[in-house]
């Protein structure tokens, strides 16, 4: 993510929490945000934008995956909540707890940030850890029939997340920030 | 009952009715993993309806925008909390129950045989914190 994003962001968020999105909330807000990435830049982690003319396609092609992440995310969000509530409330409910291992094909701090938040709040899994070397992947799982199924669920997560392949504002594994 | 409002006490209503399964789960699920499931799934969709409904009782744009705010947050710290939960847990050596009779129940991780990479990891990741000079050493 460019600076001049995450300080729009920080924008609209800061005029999200004062409840009145007017200019002169957003101005303070655009001059907090500059402030914030100038303060922290490392723990931030805000690339400056790129060089060129901006690549109005892939950017068109990124926001629609966003917009169809956060559908899926919602609708699985919906339907974790349900099947967690039925086995809470079930007499004799079926948990068969495991911890199973995913190798992992998306790259990034960010994504990686994401794509474990996700899972926590999706059907049936709850990430317990990462490998070292960021390639795998350790959830808790109950409510599913088998690890396969448990692993697919979250590939399934996985799969929506690589198709936004452009960092958040967190540095890649490894490089320099 | 001349003044429900499906609009406002709905939300209200089902978001209390997954803050009550959660507590429930909490207490029933057998070890700190599965509780983990009712506590982090639950609690986030269930407070989010109250959100919901307190906004539309309080009508007010601003409280909706402020809605939007602590929903964002919400889905960012919870996840995050209930991973420092498991993972803790884990390196602790707190072995998870595994199974009931019917397939799977595997602990693919290793019963805690490679907590000792995942500790490493942390000590790194510390130190490279330490470096940044954004925590203190030790």
């Amino acid at each position: 993510m460019s600076r001049l994003t995450l300080v729009c962001l920080l924008a609209v968020v800061w005029a999200l929490l004062l409840g009145e999105p007017g200019v002169r909330n957003l101005v303070v807000g655009l001059g907090l945000g500059v402030l914030i990435v100038r303060l922290f830049p490392r723990a931030v982690g805000a690339r400056a934008a790129p060089r060129g003319a901006p690549d109005l396609r892939a950017t068109l092609r990124r926001g629609a995956g966003w917009l169809a992440f956060l559908g899926f995310f919602l609708r699985e969000l919906t339907v974790a909540n349900v099947q967690v509530a039925l086995l809470a409330l079930r007499p004799r409910p079926r948990l068969n707890p495991m911890i199973v291992e995913v190798p992992l094909r998306l790259r990034g701090e960010g994504l990686l940030t994401l794509l474990s938040a996700s899972i926590t709040l999706m059907p049936g899994t709850v990430t317990v850890g990462l490998s070292r070397d960021r390639h795998t992947l350790y959830a808790h799982a109950i409510g599913t029939a088998d690890a396969e199924a448990a692993r697919a669920s979250i590939v399934r997560v996985e799969g929506y997340l690589l198709a936004l392949d452009t960092p958040l504002p967190f540095p890649p594994t490894g490089g320099p920030a | 009952m001349d003044d429900f409002q499906a609009v406002r006490d709905l939300p209200i209503l089902i978001g209390a009715f997954f803050v009550l399964t959660a507590a429930i789960g909490v207490v029933r699920f057998p070890d700190l993993y599965s509780r983990l499931h009712a506590s982090s799934k639950l609690v986030t969709l269930g407070s989010a309806g109250i959100f919901l409904g307190v906004a539309f009782a309080l009508n007010d744009a601003a409280a909706f925008t402020r809605l939007a705010a602590v929903l964002l947050f919400q889905f960012l710290t919870t996840p995050l909390s209930a991973y420092l939960i498991a993972q803790a847990a884990y390196l602790r050596g707190l072995p998870p129950i595994l199974g009931d009779g019917q397939g799977g129940g595997t602990d693919e991780w290793g019963a805690l045989g490679r907590a000792d990479e995942v500790a490493q990891a942390d000590r790194e990741a510390l130190r490279v914190l330490a470096e940044e000079g954004l925590v203190d050493e030790g």
